[in-house]
């Protein structure tokens, strides 16, 4: 059947190392030029029309905030706040690592760039302090996922435009599950830190600490703008990326005097790039999901999934299970795309919320950035740190029990991520 | 990650990328717009909106060109890290070729599109066309970049194609 050859063309093409975006339309296109009932237009026609879309203009804007932070120096301010907040504990760069994940997570919607920016800042820090390097990779590599459930997110604006929910609702539906994840690392930390005998960094200190607040006050108004403005429905998450973007350009051009033509020049072509791989993989996934629900593939597979229960706990179960392992072997972005004109009307027919199974979605193919084969967040700690890729995983691996325990939690509570939503919109 | 004292590279850059640096600030310079009136003149331009749909659609399009280029499209290097080198320049190769024949097929398919598309746009008095034929070009300059990496591969001129870059 075509459709078989279609799902055996693309992960043949993604396994042999085929640009995702490029895999999805190129089977796509295979396809529609075996079926001869499909005018073979409709590929580019369905490629452009993926893009066209207003709530996908969040993506430039978020990627260009979280460049322009990078570059203004903001990132250490932030590591230094944190530290003086909670270095002093046990394993204390542990804590700090986690908290300053927790702040950044904030003002950057992608885990793999939060563990390139900030935890090569981290990694170095934990390093010199005399911590073991694979420890450090494991707490920075667990923490950058924080970055996608704390609003901004770049994969909830994919997923909200995908399943035309609500991108608002959808940010203040992270926020809950993104501390929870933060505090279940947290004790993680302080377990480890119990057992090796890590050290403490500096004593706590009053006036430390107001001094790097001070320092760090305007960046920290970065996180309070996008996450307070969308929280209090004052922002749309569009709206919040270009204040977020202009304020940051402020902070770079005239508070902190960091950024000159030059760095501007970067920071635009690597906000330029990263849209684009990113969009380019929308609009491949945009082709390729729309085969899908027009064959009736999604149906079909509906029937199939719905035949084994109806019960909205045990589909949960499923879909858990399934989008693990698509995260193991799946880009998130392409995973959400290609996955959610199959999952949702599953979803929708045992009556679980949409924004609650964004939340689940995205949590699950954050685990799977750190899993092997294709866990991205590893190959950058791995190339950022000097540990082997073999030594990253195993150093991640017991990271992932308290990830997965609030996964379970979210998936199972509802009301830790529906909660704040409803509160704030009506 | 830049750091206050590490000089900034603007090596990869080409005068060609100046294009797609104008369409970027200008779809930034339109969604401030938006942005702007509607908050602060409590009345939003009605013709932003599209317009910064149709420019997102070229930053998208245009920006892909520069990631053939560097090799920056998300790509699994599964396999790569099993197969014995030979194996893998084969492989290559045959991505690269195809990649170019898939890019220019595609391109020939977005002018078809375009040359039927008659509508103007909504808001301002340009054809519509103009957002395909733009598409259409950067499809035929990602042709372009492929076929170059599978000629510069055939020769054996790269020294191992630079890793490819992530997001997500």
């Amino acid at each position: 059947m075509l459709i078989t050859l279609l799902f055996v063309l693309l992960f043949g093409m993604i396994i042999l190392g085929v640009p995702v975006a490029l895999a999805l339309a190129g089977s796509s296109l295979v396809f529609i030029l075996l079926s001869e009932r499909i005018p073979d237009v409709v590929v580019v026609h369905r490629m452009i029309n993926g893009v066209d879309s207003f709530p996908l203009l969040a993506v430039p804007f978020f990627i260009l905030a979280g460049n322009l932070m990078n570059t203004a120096g903001i990132t250490n301010r932030i590591f230094d706040f944190a530290k003086a907040c909670i270095g002093w504990m046990r394993g204390g760069l542990g804590h700090v690592n986690v908290g300053a994940s927790v702040i950044f997570a904030g003002m950057s919607g992608a885990a793999v760039a939060d563990a390139g920016g900030l935890g090569t800042i981290e990694i170095k820090a934990m390093r010199d302090a005399g911590y073991d390097p694979a420890f450090s990779v494991g707490v920075t590599a667990a923490s950058s996922t924080i970055g996608p459930i704390v609003p901004p997110s770049l994969p909830m604006v994919i997923y909200g435009v995908m399943a035309s929910a609500s991108i608002g609702q959808l940010f203040a539906a992270g926020f809950i599950p993104g501390l929870l994840m933060a505090v279940s690392l947290m004790l993680m930390v302080a377990w480890y830190a119990h057992r090796r005998r890590y050290p403490r960094d500096a004593a706590f200190e009053l006036r430390r600490l107001g001094r790097t607040f001070v320092k760090a006050f305007l960046s920290l108004m970065t996180p309070v703008i996008i996450v307070g403005g969308i929280l209090f429905g004052i922002f749309t998450p569009t709206e919040a990326a270009i204040a977020a973007s202009a304020y940051a350009l402020f902070l770079g051009a005239v508070v902190y005097r960091t950024l000159t033509w030059r760095r501007l020049l970067r920071v635009s072509f690597d906000t330029i790039e990263t849209t684009a791989v990113v969009l380019f993989i929308v609009a491949g996934a945009s082709i390729f999901a729309w085969i899908l629900t027009s064959s009736r593939v999604t149906e079909h597979f509906a029937a199939i999934l719905l035949g084994i229960s109806e019960n909205p706990i045990v589909i949960l179960l499923l879909m858990n299970l399934l989008l693990l392992v698509v995260g193991f072997f799946m880009e998130t972005i392409a995973a959400i795309t290609i996955l959610v004109p199959v999952l949702l009307p599953i979803i929708l027919k045992v009556g679980i919320d949409p924004v609650h199974f964004g939340v689940i979605m995205v949590l699950n193919l954050m685990i799977g950035l750190l899993t092997p084969p294709v866990g991205m967040v590893l190959y950058v700690l791995s190339r950022v740190s000097g540990v082997p890729f073999e030594r990253c995983v195993s150093a991640t691996l017991p990271f992932l029990i308290p990830l997965v325990a609030v996964l379970l939690l979210v998936t199972f509570l509802p009301q830790l991520s529906l909660w704040l939503p409803t509160l704030i919109y009506r | 990650m830049l750091d206050d004292d590490e000089p900034v590279s603007l090596a990869d850059l080409r005068p060609e990328d100046s294009l797609v640096f104008l369409l970027f600030w200008g779809l930034s310079v339109v969604v401030f717009l938006q942005f702007f009136t509607r908050y602060v003149l409590n009345d939003s331009l009605a013709w932003t909106e599209e317009i910064a749909r149709y420019l997102l659609i070229a930053v998208t399009f245009a920006g892909a060109v520069i990631g053939v280029r560097k090799r920056d499209h998300i790509a699994v290097e599964l396999l790569a890290r099993y197969l014995p080198r030979r194996a893998n320049r084969i492989v290559d190769l045959a991505i690269d070729a195809a990649s170019a024949a898939t890019f220019f097929f595609f391109a020939l398919l977005t002018a078809r599109l375009a040359l039927r598309t008659k509508q103007m746009m909504v808001s301002i008095d340009v054809p519509k066309s103009v957002v395909y034929w733009l598409v259409c070009l950067a499809f035929v300059a990602m042709g372009c970049l492929a076929l170059r990496w599978f000629w510069r591969r055939l020769r054996n001129r790269t020294a191992d194609a630079p890793s490819r870059s992530a997001v997500g």
